[in-house]
């Protein structure tokens, strides 16, 4: 369907005629499949164009005729495409400083590989470091979560590690940048 | 694949019609304003509330079906506001007294609040809508709404004054209404 044709099929779906359901549906899935293919990759572009479709379909009535239809179903995916990878570098800040604490502070039952067991050296070092650059209660917080060594009651010990946590993942985006 | 698009396809719709109830939502304060309008000038709480609630379902109603009556909401709750607030101001003048008879300016009040009701009705349908048929369609949804708000007012004078403001209402609009038609 060419531009003409969605805008105007757009402004009947935002005038209540649900007939133009069908050929709006049909003229932006593939568009914003691509789209967001392009703007998040493949693995992820599927799920962000299939968000974007909801909420263009979502905020189908409050379309203002005035606009144009492509740009603004468009502009509702890069926002969708910006959130997703928002969340996932979030995500990834979350996870993989607890990832790596949780390996420094398990107990090696497997021989590594060499390659494994060097990148394992690496990454305890600088878990070590960023442990060492904190406060000595959050970085005792941190170590007593291994050791099983609390001398204080449970709940205290659960906001010490939530602080601890809190502050050894900044530590480590300072030293090593979001990841 | 196509199942899948399939699927998508119903939750896209299920997310239109969900976006369509929630702007169909939009008017509610206005309708709440206005019985609680009509409840701090003394009418009665019941009444007021079972008007407020048929004006919410119609005004929501017909913003979820859209189209022409969808239009008319805004018109209707527009030209409302006269026969809505002429009764309920002039209950604060009380009566208008000519030598030794006083009469209440309740009744005229509903009355003129109809016509002019009626006619701003007429106006904006004429201004608009493009055809003869839509603009049928698009008053009748308007005035529904517009009398509908002025029976939040004009109960203050009864069963007459209700009757006197939808008198008004049609005494207003189809001059304008025949008019326009005329023109066209």
């Amino acid at each position: 369907m060419e531009r003409e044709g969605l805008q105007r099929s757009m402004v009947r779906l935002a005038d209540g005629d649900r007939s133009a359901f069908a050929p709006v549906f049909e003229a932006l899935w593939p568009v914003l499949r691509a789209f967001a293919g392009r703007a998040v990759g493949p693995a992820d572009g599927e799920d962000a164009a299939q968000a974007a479709l909801l909420r263009v379909f979502s905020r189908a009535s409050e379309f203002d005729p005035s606009r144009d239809a492509l740009a603004w179903a468009l502009g509702i995916a890069a926002f969708e495409c910006r959130t997703l990878r928002k969340r996932r570098a979030r995500r990834a800040a979350r996870e993989l400083p607890v990832a790596a604490a949780a390996d420094w502070l398990a107990p090696a039952d497997v021989a590594p590989s060499p390659e494994a067991a060097l990148i394992e050296r690496d990454l305890r070092a600088a878990v070590a470091t960023v442990i060492g650059g904190l406060r000595p209660i959050d970085a005792e917080t941190i170590l007593a979560l291994e050791s099983g060594d609390r001398d204080v009651p449970g709940a205290t010990f659960r906001k010490r590690l939530e602080r601890a946590v809190s502050r050894f993942r900044s530590a480590w985006r300072d030293r090593h940048g979001a990841g | 694949m196509e199942q899948v698009e399939a699927g998508l396809a119903t939750r896209a719709r299920r997310a239109y019609e969900l976006g369509r109830a929630r702007t169909a939502l939009r008017y509610a304060p206005i309708v709440a304003v206005a019985a609680l309008a009509a409840m701090s000038c003394g009418r009665p709480a019941g009444l007021s509330c079972a008007l407020g609630a048929a004006l919410f379902l119609l005004t929501g109603a017909l913003c979820f079906l859209g189209g022409i009556g969808g239009r008319a909401v805004v018109a209707g709750l527009l030209a409302g506001c006269a026969p809505l607030a002429l009764p309920l101001l002039t209950r604060t003048l009380g009566y208008a007294c000519l030598g030794d008879r006083c009469a209440s300016l309740c009744m005229p009040a509903c009355v003129v609040g109809g016509i002019a009701a009626g006619a701003v009705v007429g106006l904006l349908s004429a201004r608009w809508i493009d055809t003869p048929r839509d603009e049928l369609g698009f008053a009748a949804s308007a005035l529904a709404v517009a009398a509908l708000t002025g029976c939040l007012g004009c109960t203050l004078a009864g069963a007459a004054g209700v009757l006197g403001m939808l008198a008004g209402v049609a005494a207003g609009s189809a001059p304008v209404l025949i008019l326009a038609r005329v023109r066209r």
